[in-house]
């Protein structure tokens, strides 16, 4: 494998890649209003579930006409293997449960045993949904400070920016897609955090050692040698980390599945604004308020 | 040459870190039968603490309220704590866990691969016993015929017939029943002006003397009586207390409380009983079994002081009703024919032996000093766990290997030493895991996999650093040193702002979320420890052979590229 200088010039059609992340942002939020809004899991929004196994085969249309006999035309279903569904319905008590679990069992046969089973009081759904606030803002607040003190203000605030743009851009994906949001996918949404907050220090680490030749260089072309310096890291490193990832994307459960599309996602466009969206806005800031002349 | 000696001594500390590592990863017995698989999964699956969502198990949420206007204190909520431990116990559910969370909820950790059923309502069930007079009964009265009063416990309030044309308060509803001799005691009005539900006193079929007129709002949750209450009349006002679910009557004036509305378990009656004359905490033996007549009940015994107390009700209220009352329902209420000495009495109205047994279970383990409430119920099969435990540890494993093919084939030699420190990372890992028994949970092992690839991370940086060293045409030997050097910060700096959110994770998450929190935690400061540490130091001795210290076994073609 050959070593290369790259030499591409990122701050100078920066525009572009800001049309970019701005397009796919606003197909985030179009996907959201589209869709009716997020699919909120039942730690959010409180509720029953239920995952049955089957003796057979069975698709979503045989398990819907079986509960709407019954009475549950609202409720989820999910195919989460060729024989097991997750039921998800409004809060029902045990007796409830037991009576759909015995018409599920008349007309289809289940196995008897519940794979998973459920009950979470809205109320504490929205306890939930407060510590996730409190989680992501913490840490956000968290990595500002540590980054002013390291760096500089400017910096910061070109990182928050960033993950702001990865954590929509994220969302957007699960708008579009109505896959479900649950504490894990909250989880991979702080972790999503961590990681793009670190290719992004990456990043800066290499545009403040190269402050220094800004007199000779320019800060526009300091920035740009900087980014094309660290551009094999940050695609190594994404691909490293991508790769286990991914195939737990292909190999995983259900529950895992859904941990892996969120970090995939994250993975991915972290790479992208730690390059593409954070270094521009740390120019465009020396800009406005030079600090670094030539 | 000093410098030699460090890394000799840095490495041979990791040799005892990773042999400590092995000790606690193999020291589960080891099943052989395992060893036929081509992975041995079993053996790192046993050296691990699983949690609930992998292994299997039930979770339950309970949330405190205040009860009888004893606020929730840590002192009540540990007693709560020791009270739910105890009653585990006697169910004989194996390996409990019970804590508290964040919002001071307690949490009740069961393992087990059966949804453990009933067990799990009785857990957190108050187990109040209580002793009150019985007042009467509320009936409702429509085109001549009469109707006990219903009561919605979900949310505390009669539930009211609208057509009814007058609600009424029946001393003894037995009497009613049998055609015998009873007596009403009060009515049931809505305050037109305050809209405040009137208990007033009943002065024979002639009340209507003011032409009160019964209306309704439809919903049955209330009547509205266009009437002038004559405040002589009133014997009190009833509230509704949310915050305890209580339906209480209290004095008009002074709102202090002289009743309390409950619901009847045989008849589901709206019953109004007095206050409380004794509680379970005077009990001294309880017995689930029959009666003489073959009747399901549960015998209870007083200890000394609550036997005086007993006679002294008993002997006192001849003739009267008293309501056994257990958890806000009364499950019976006999008939005080003669005092009772001995301080002997039953709970009978019980529908299963099943549940006697249950009743004298809690009844023995006390009452909560606290209201528990349901807030989450989780059960997840042992089958659900372990196919995610599988498929996770298939993915880590494959996606190790593929990481590490990449690396040696990017960076050559230098892969080697990458391939060496995530091996050593991984039993690291795996070791304190198993040494400080953390549950792995299903957030987890997305953690863990997520960490093999960041802890690839440091190496590519430094490696990519002595790279760009060498092609400054330095000496592989001061590549290798600048190298390091100038990485250092890096990924000091960014390891930190990862620690930073996995801090607040920790802080602020529930259950799962916090094994997924301390997995990445452990995972970055160990990969930061095995590289810059471990990953240096043989590099550095490495160095010193110079047949594998070429340009081209650090993975660059100098100037060929140039």
């Amino acid at each position: 494998m050959r070593f290369r200088n790259y030499n591409f010039d990122f701050i100078g059609k920066s525009k572009i890649w800001i049309i970019i992340s701005l397009v796919m942002i606003i197909a985030g939020i179009a996907g959201y209003f589209i869709q009716g809004g997020f699919n909120l899991g039942i730690d959010f929004l409180g509720g029953s579930l239920m995952e049955v196994e089957f003796t057979r085969d069975v698709d979503v249309t045989e398990v819907r006409s079986v509960m709407n006999d019954i009475g549950f035309r609202n409720a989820i279903l999910q195919r989460t293997e060729s024989n097991k569904f997750i039921l998800r319905t409004t809060p029902i008590n045990t007796e409830v449960k037991n009576e759909i679990l015995d018409s599920l069992d008349e007309k289809i046969g289940t196995t008897g045993t519940l794979l998973q089973d459920r009950n979470v009081d809205p109320g504490f759904g929205k306890q939930i949904t407060k510590y996730a606030f409190i989680a992501v803002g913490i840490g956000i607040v968290g990595i500002l400070i540590y980054i002013w003190i390291r760096f500089e203000f400017r910096f910061g605030a070109a990182a928050i920016l960033a993950l702001v743009h990865d954590v929509l851009v994220t969302l957007g994906v699960y708008a579009i897609l109505n896959r479900e949001i649950n504490t894990s996918t909250i989880a991979a949404i702080l972790t999503i955090i961590g990681y793009s907050i670190n290719d992004t220090i990456v990043v800066f680490d290499r545009i403040r050692e190269n402050t220094p030749t800004t007199r000779k260089l320019g800060y526009i072309k300091v920035v740009n040698d900087s980014i094309n310096k660290i551009l094999s890291r940050s695609i190594n490193t994404s691909l490293t980390t991508l790769i286990p990832i991914i195939l737990l994307l292909i190999l995983g459960t259900a529950a895992l599945k859904d941990f892996a599309l969120a970090l995939t996602v994250g993975i991915v466009t972290g790479t992208y604004s730690s390059i593409f969206i954070a270094s521009p806005i740390v120019v465009a800031w020396n800009n406005r308020f030079p600090k670094y002349k030539k | 040459m000093r410098n030699k000696k460090v890394h000799i001594t840095i490495i041979a500390i990791f040799i005892a870190m990773i042999s400590v590592s092995l000790y606690y990863i193999l020291k589960e017995p080891i099943n052989l039968g395992l060893l036929k698989e081509p992975i041995n999964l079993g053996l790192l699956k046993e050296s691990i603490n699983l949690g609930l969502d992998l292994k299997g198990g039930t979770q339950i949420i309970l949330k405190p309220t205040e009860r009888g206007g004893e606020e929730v204190t840590t002192q009540s909520l540990d007693q709560a704590m020791f009270i739910i431990m105890d009653r585990i116990d006697r169910l004989g559910l194996s390996e409990p866990l019970v804590t508290k969370d964040l919002s001071n909820n307690i949490v009740i950790q069961i393992p087990g691969e059966k949804d453990p059923g009933k067990a799990k309502e009785i857990i957190g069930k108050t187990a109040q016993l209580e002793f009150r007079l019985v007042t009467g009964t509320f009936i409702s009265i429509k085109n001549q015929n009469w109707d006990t009063l219903k009561f919605d416990y979900e949310k505390g309030e009669l539930v009211i017939d609208p057509d009814a044309e007058k609600v009424l308060l029946v001393d003894d509803i037995n009497a009613l029943v049998s055609g015998n001799l009873y007596e009403i005691d009060g009515e049931l009005l809505s305050d037109p002006e305050s809209e405040e539900m009137l208990l007033v006193k009943y002065s024979g079929e002639d009340n209507q003397e003011t032409d009160a007129e019964v209306s309704s709002t439809g919903d049955g949750s209330e009547i509205n009586v266009d009437i002038n209450i004559d405040p002589e009349k009133v014997i009190g006002k009833i509230i509704y207390k949310p915050e305890t679910r209580e339906l209480l009557l209290v004095d008009y004036e002074d709102g202090s409380e002289t009743g309390e509305i409950l619901v009847d378990s045989r008849t589901g009656a709206a019953t109004l009983v007095g206050q409380v004359l004794l509680t379970g905490d005077k009990l001294a033996k309880v017995a689930a079994g029959y009666d003489t007549y073959g009747e399901i009940r549960v015998a209870l015994s007083f200890k000394d002081e609550g036997v005086g107390i007993f006679k002294e009700i008993t002997s006192e209220n001849i003739g009267r009703n008293l309501a056994i009352v257990l958890d806000e329902e009364i499950k019976s209420a006999p008939y005080i024919k003669v005092p009772i000495t001995d301080g002997d009495a039953e709970i009978t109205g019980i529908d299963s032996i099943e549940e006697a047994k249950n009743v004298e279970l809690v009844l023995q383990t006390g009452a909560l000093p606290v209201n528990l409430h349901e807030e989450e119920v989780t059960f997840v099969g042992p089958t659900l766990g372990m196919d995610s435990l599988n498929k996770g540890l298939y993915a880590g494993i494959i996606g190790f290997i593929l990481i590490i093919v990449f690396m040696l084939f990017y960076y050559k030699g230098l892969g080697i030493y990458s391939a060496l420190g995530l091996i050593i990372y991984i039993i690291i890992f795996w070791g304190i895991i198993s040494g400080i028994g953390a549950a792995l949970t299903l957030p987890g092992i997305a953690g863990i996999i997520l960490t093999i690839g960041m802890a690839v991370d440091a190496n590519v940086i430094i490696f990519e650093r002595i790279k760009e060293e060498i092609i400054k045409s330095k000496s592989p030997r001061i590549a290798i040193g600048y190298g390091f050097k100038n990485a250092l910060r890096t990924i000091v700096d960014s390891n930190v702002t990862t620690l930073i959110t996995a801090a607040a994770l920790y802080r602020f998450g529930t259950g799962p979320i916090r094994g997924f929190a301390v997995t990445l935690s452990l995972g970055v400061v160990i990969s930061m420890v095995v590289s810059l540490l471990f990953t240096r130091s043989i590099i550095f001795l490495m160095s010193g052979i110079s047949r594998i210290n070429t340009p081209g076994f650090l993975g660059v073609r100098r100037r060929s590229s140039e």
